[in-house]
């Protein structure tokens, strides 16, 4: 992770120097030190290159003074309404050719300037581990970033706990980025065990365990496959209670490959479906983000972990299958596999952990991204406050969620000739609708909440504060939640 | 159709609603029926509480009576609101299509409604009446085929509103030239029946900027050169439900007298393939100048819409715009067949929309229109293209869709319905029999003006 140090407010002796301007503004602070050093030259550049402070402009100048490598002034936009981490995502790309670079703040608050180094933090994220002939020319070289600031103590106190979500949520894109002949279950419950460093209590359950628990459901998903399933508890005791009570609870669809099963997927873009793990790796970075910032609440994260398969084994259309809960379901289509993974996950979180809500998170369905796009998650709830507060964070982080309805309309079309329910709702009519309300059948009327992720857990595109690939949606967004209301 | 009485005639089938249990083991639950005996019939009431239950109350009546040529339906006990809604239900699901069947044809069915005091229900009555009409109107549209329902013939039946009071101009291809309406010709010039923009003005009586309507009236579409799939395409004669929908609204508020100044915009076209028709690749220039490339001569919807759009905003000045269509498959995968999607640009006319429609049982459910959605219309030839090319798996087209019209709306406040999936009645127990038009629409355009646009304080 980028390394992020906090300093005075004095020019850098070496490295590159980063000056975000306000649109009209004079210089002041950093910026106009270096302009009386450079005598005005600085201040001749902008008016040069026409500079004004808008959001989106920026001039560059090489070596203009003693041993700064490279000068970026980077238009702010009116100040009021800027949005400070988004610009030091911007500014990052500009500045990691360089391997040090300094970021004048002095005109920030605290907390804005640690946003600020959040943002370039967050930007800053590359999964290379597979490129192995990559010449160090063209890897980025940036490594230390100092946020120059008169508060930098403060500076600093307001980055610790971001330092921990940024962790979280480069967990979450690393295991979101892994290919599936790498992420198997069995190596994803591994490095899960990993966390249990930061103080988070794993427990991995194999097919003996979740079969002795009657997981039909789950357990019918992973027969296809010669990689074994696993289901991951991830505990997090901050309350500091000695028995917790009603913890928060996170619940992840983590299916580590998805060909579809028997009703295999075309083989156009089949590659995405190495992502079909997204909600477990969120809920992952999540464990991690809460237990690296400490946060003082219990919290417990589990994972559903299978790899959907064609196997000679594999369950066929129209098997039926008994859950943990005791419904029966019968299988229509084998590609909706992600709400038998989570039915019976759901029902253990119930059962053994007596949560006072539960958000799952999965990356469930197509017809989500024909109804809502890339920009916003489906969400759908059975509970009125949990579904606001879900919300509300989502727009402080920048992960928007849209609502989406739930109805006993919806709900008759998953009903079974020969079972409980069916898994999937007869054609594609609301079929992201009909897919939550099929998990809605297991929670047994408690708090609940379901994120479909499928639109927004992969960028095709860099984003201010994510480069393209794996966005670890959701992360920020329930970290945000839960410090608001839950501590 | 439906008669007030005291008592059932003799030889008529009574209908009762009856929220009790029986020993038979009928439990008084809502689509219930039990044959009490050759005459009488009872039919699951329990729990309706509000007119949107009675009225499903009235709609399962009918259904239960089967061919039973003369009805009696129970009222009596309800409330003048209660009562009438059990007389709407059932009378919109009586309503049948059999103008076209020359063999069979059963007379119309005759509803007595059997309620304490016909005097007392009367006013709600005269209201539910003139819901009824603008219903019926949009609901015959729908139903005739595309070989009878051209632009010329939905023009005509539209001209005929004339008799209500309505004012009713019609421009045709000539006007549209001299307007300079390239997306509506566009999509009209496959067909041998040019396309019209008919609008339609109801004064009310209070000096105030009109409520607009503005409505899809494609009579068929075969999807252009960019031709749909054989199966399922006879129900495209549908695809002018939105067009109708606003019609029946202007009947409705016309027939009720409503005070409220309206207007309907309607852009009236057939999507055929030909030698003329438009292409993919084609640049149009709209009537607001801007040009839009085409992209898929099926989503020749919103190119219609925003000419509509543009002549509603620019020569009626309305204080509210809304359309409505059948515009994409996209919002059927997103809301089934429950809700119609509602977008906007204006969440306070969002909002009243969603309730209007929550009261009269037309439920619709928002979507967004992102900034992602704006930017994937850029086009490298034109200001902006009309969707995003078919080929990438998953794409949220009736956001992009909201998205092109937005751009056509002039900043006016707007709310669009993409009733593509509410069009016709997907399944037995709403207040349409299945697979016959719902007129979806009508009445959440009259309530929504009856709730919010008939205060002349307000405006």
């Amino acid at each position: 992770m980028l390394d992020i140090a906090f300093a005075k407010p004095v020019l850098p002796k070496s490295g590159a120097l980063v000056l975000p301007l306000a649109e009209g503004a004079a210089l002041a602070g950093l910026a106009a030190t270096l302009d009386a050093v450079m005598e005005g030259g600085l201040t001749r550049a902008l008016e040069a290159a026409a500079f004004k402070g808008k959001k989106g402009q920026s001039v560059t100048l090489w070596a203009p003074q003693g041993g700064i490598t490279k000068l970026v002034v980077i238009g702010v936009g009116a100040m009021e309404s800027a949005d400070i981490e988004k610009l030091g995502g911007n500014l990052l790309p500009m500045v990691s050719s360089e391997p040090h670079a300094t970021v004048a703040a002095d005109g920030l608050s605290a907390a804005q300037a640690a946003s600020l180094a959040m943002g370039a933090v967050l930007r800053s994220y590359r999964f290379d581990r597979y490129r192995t002939t990559e010449k160090a020319e063209d890897k980025p070289k940036l490594t230390k970033l100092t946020i120059a600031t008169a508060e930098a103590t403060a500076t600093k106190s307001a980055y610790v706990p971001m330092k921990a979500v940024a962790e979280g949520v480069f967990l979450a894109r690393d295991l979101v980025s892994e290919p599936a002949n790498i992420l198997t279950p069995v190596e994803f419950a591994e490095r899960l065990k990993g966390l249990e460093k930061l103080g988070l209590g794993v427990e991995v359950l194999g097919p003996k365990e979740m079969k002795k628990l009657g997981f039909g459901a789950l357990l019918g998903v992973a027969q296809g496959s010669i990689n074994e399933p696993r289901m991951v508890v991830m505990r997090w005791n901050g309350s500091g209670k000695k028995k917790t009570e009603k913890p928060l609870c996170f619940i992840g669809k983590g299916v580590t490959f998805d060909t579809g099963g028997i009703s295999i997927k075309p083989a156009g873009g089949m590659e995405d479906m190495k992502w079909d793990m997204a909600g477990a790796g969120t809920v992952a970075g999540l464990m991690a983000a809460l237990a690296g910032r400490k946060a003082k609440c219990d919290v417990v994260g589990i994972v559903g972990l299978v790899e959907n398969m064609p196997g000679h084994n594999a369950q066929r259309p129209g098997d039926v299958v008994t859950s943990a809960s005791g419904q029966t379901i019968e299988v229509i289509n084998t590609d909706a596999e992600g709400r038998l993974v989570l039915a019976d996950v759901i029902h253990y979180a119930i059962e053994k952990h007596d949560p006072a809500f539960m958000v799952d998170l999965a990356t469930l369905t197509g017809a989500i991204i024909v109804a809502l796009g890339h920009e916003h998650a489906g969400l759908f709830a059975n509970d009125e406050e949990l579904a606001a507060r879900i919300i509300a964070a989502g727009i402080a982080v920048g992960e928007a969620a849209w609502r989406m309805p739930l109805g006993e309309a919806y709900d008759k079309q998953i009903k079974s000739d020969i079972a409980d329910m069916k898994n999937v709702g007869g054609g594609r009519a609301g079929g992201s609708i009909t897919a939550a309300q099929f998990i809605q059948r297991f929670v047994q009327g408690r708090p609940w909440a379901h994120l479909d992720i499928a639109g927004t857990a992969w960028s095709s595109k860099d984003a201010p504060t994510c480069p393209k690939g794996a966005t670890a949606y959701g992360v920020r967004m329930l970290d945000r939640m839960v410090a608001d209301h839950y501590e | 159709m439906l008669k007030p009485r005291r008592e059932p005639s003799t030889g008529a089938l009574l209908l009762r609603p009856i929220a009790l249990p029986h020993p038979s083991g009928f439990l008084g639950r809502p689509g219930e029926v039990l044959e009490i005996s050759p005459s009488e019939r009872w039919v699951g009431s329990d729990v309706a509480s509000s007119p949107a239950d009675w009225e499903r109350v009235g709609a399962s009546c009918i259904a239960a009576a089967g061919d039973a040529p003369r009805v009696a339906l129970d009222a009596r006990g309800l409330s003048p609101p209660f009562a009438t809604a059990l007389a709407l239900g059932a009378v919109l699901r009586a309503w049948r299509f059999e103008r076209l069947k020359s063999h069979g044809t059963k007379a119309p069915r005759r509803i007595e409604w059997i309620v304490d005091d016909p005097a007392a229900v009367a006013p709600d009555w005269a209201q539910a009446e003139a819901v009824l009409a603008g219903v019926a109107f949009a609901r015959e549209l729908v139903a005739e085929p595309g070989n009878h329902l051209t632009p010329r013939a939905f023009t005509h039946r539209l001209r005929a509103l004339r008799e209500e009071g309505i004012e009713v101009e019609v421009l045709k291809r000539k006007a549209l030239q001299r307007l300079g309406a390239g997306g509506l010709l566009a999509v009209g010039q496959g067909s041998v029946h040019p396309p019209r923009l008919v609008v339609l003005r109801w004064k009310g009586s209070f000096a105030a900027p009109p409520v607009a309507f503005i409505g899809k009236g494609i009579c068929f579409d075969t999807g252009g050169i960019s031709i749909k799939g054989a199966t399922g395409m006879e129900a495209m004669r549908a695809d002018m439900a939105g067009a109708a929908a606003c019609a029946g609204a202007v009947l409705a508020l016309a027939r009720r007298r409503s005070p409220c100044p309206a207007v309907a915009v309607l852009a009236i076209a057939e999507n055929a393939t030909s030698g003329q028709a438009y292409r993919p690749g084609d640049v149009l220039r709209m009537m607001s100048g801007r040009s839009v490339e085409v992209v898929d001569t099926d989503a020749e919807g919103r190119l219609v819409l925003a000419d509509a759009l543009h002549y509603a905003a620019t020569r009626c000045k309305p204080q509210a715009m809304l359309d409505l269509a059948t515009l994409t498959g996209s919002v059927v995968t997103a809301l089934g067949h429950h809700r119609a999607g509602l977008f906007g640009n204006d969440a306070a006319l969002g909002a009243v929309v969603a309730a209007a429609g929550e009261v009269v049982g037309e439920r619709v459910w928002p979507l967004p229109i992102g900034e992602r959605h704006r930017e994937d219309l850029k086009s490298d030839i034109a200001d902006l293209r009309q969707c995003v090319p078919a080929g990438t798996r998953f794409t949220s087209d009736a956001s992009h869709a909201a998205a092109f019209l937005r751009e056509f709306v002039g900043g006016l406040p707007w709310a669009h319905l993409d009733i593509a999936a509410m069009d016709t009645a997907e399944t037995e127990g709403m207040l349409a029999a299945k697979g016959t038009p719902t007129g979806f629409g009508v009445r959440l355009l009259d309530a929504l003006v009856a709730r919010h646009f008939e205060d002349p304080h307000r405006v």
